[in-house]
């Protein structure tokens, strides 16, 4: 997200995860883990959403997707010595586990603010009702990393002509 | 190859002709997906492939895994069945016979799966008698005819699985209720097929002298009918 993916990739991949987690289709990601184990610490991120069909529809942005969620690895979490692939990973499956689960949303908050993956209970949007477990990836979005690319750029064409 | 509806078995159905017409429209619309999506769930309209597993789960709930059986897999796409089984149950002597009506999906079912022990063929129904049969989504998406012409094909297909079932037949469709996000891609609500098990329960257990058992508390919007056979069925199995 953000330097890895493109914008509108970050946003149609939360459509797509918070679709498949709303209380409407909970049920059915409940029973997949429970038959399949699909989010398990024996197997990567990129293999239970790749299970999921969880991928961009631009073929072009697959690659970077995949790329990112073991990029998750360098991410610190809430949680002491598990790194932000592994904590996305223990919320979906203990969310989908626990004896009553709550729908699951992914957000993106700003990286520069708090570096890790952490999880909360709340409401994600203001027009739901019930209880969500949310889960969220700190993010710089592709403006800043232009920007910053930009005055790093800028730096170095200025230093060269001293 | 012929149904029971070609042979002029057209007591609770349309014609030959008509039957033709819808297997013609089905295999067109396949076709365009698997050449548009390739062999991947989408491929054959389902989200991904965690959801199309948890279908086979339940079709094959229908079977007895204490002894090698044969089995007929009616509309198999690409042949996933063919992987869930290899990975599911890999040293497991099944006598797999993959039939669809795309002739692209079997080609590429045929290019990754064919072996000794699973075979495929063209056609609209099994050309053999097996101890069980399975269909997962062939009911769903109804190329555009009115409901009551694709409830006579669904009701064919339904002979057609009894007539090459020795001991039974699993088949799954998409709830009357269902609205949510696993379902296959279309212009609108008039493509697909959504239903009630009450509307085919008493057809299975009257028509085709089979017991019904309903799977319906698996998490997805749809439901799975599990049909063993009876001998004394009105409608006498196909022998070799």
């Amino acid at each position: 997200m953000g330097s890895m993916i493109k914008d509108s990739t970050t946003l149609e991949i939360l459509v797509q995860l918070n679709k498949r987690f709303d209380a409407e289709s909970l049920p059915e990601m409940v029973e997949l883990q429970k038959e399949f184990g699909v989010f398990s610490s024996k197997h990567s991120l990129q293999h239970s959403f790749a299970l999921l069909g969880i991928v961009p529809t631009d073929w072009s942005e697959r690659k970077r997707w995949y790329k990112f969620l073991e990029y998750l690895k360098t991410y610190p979490s809430d949680l002491t010595n598990v790194n932000g692939h592994d904590r996305v990973i223990k919320a979906f499956k203990d969310g989908l586990e626990i004896e009553r689960p709550i729908p699951i949303s992914i957000k993106c908050h700003s990286a520069v603010e708090d570096s890790r993956v952490f999880t909360e209970e709340g409401r994600p949007v203001v027009f739901t009702l019930e209880r969500h477990l949310i889960v969220s990836i700190p993010t710089t979005p592709g403006r800043e990393i232009r920007k910053q690319a930009a005055e790093v750029a800028k730096k170095r064409r200025a230093a060269k002509k001293k | 190859m012929t149904s029971c509806l070609d042979r002029g078995d057209t007591a609770a159905g349309p014609g030959g002709a008509e039957v033709q017409r819808i297997c013609s429209d089905v295999e067109a619309y396949y076709g365009a997906r698997v050449a548009k999506y390739g062999a991947t769930p989408l491929g054959v309209d389902w989200s991904c492939q965690a959801t199309q597993s948890l279908r086979f789960v339940q079709l094959l709930k229908i079977c007895d895994f204490s002894t090698p059986f044969s089995l007929n897999d009616v509309g198999c796409g690409y042949g996933a069945l063919c992987a869930f089984l290899a990975t599911r149950c890999p040293d497991f002597g099944i006598d797999y016979l993959g039939v669809d009506l795309s002739k692209a999906m079997v080609s590429r079912a045929r290019r990754r799966f064919a072996t000794t022990d699973q075979r495929f063929v063209v056609g609209q129904a099994s050309p053999r008698l097996a101890d069980y049969t399975v269909a997962s989504g062939i009911m769903n998406v109804n190329v555009g005819y009115p409901r009551t012409v694709w409830e006579d094909f669904v009701a064919a297909m339904l002979r057609d699985m009894r007539r090459t079932s020795r001991r039974g037949f699993g088949v799954n469709f998409m709830s009357d209720a269902a609205t949510a996000f696993d379902t296959p891609d279309n212009s609108g609500a008039t493509r697909l097929y959504r239903t009630s098990p009450g509307r085919w329960i008493p057809y299975c257990e009257n028509a085709l002298g089979c017991s019904v058992e309903t799977l319906d508390n698996y998490g997805m919007k749809e439901f799975t009918l599990l049909l063993r056979c009876h001998e004394n069925s009105a409608d006498p199995p196909l022998r070799h």
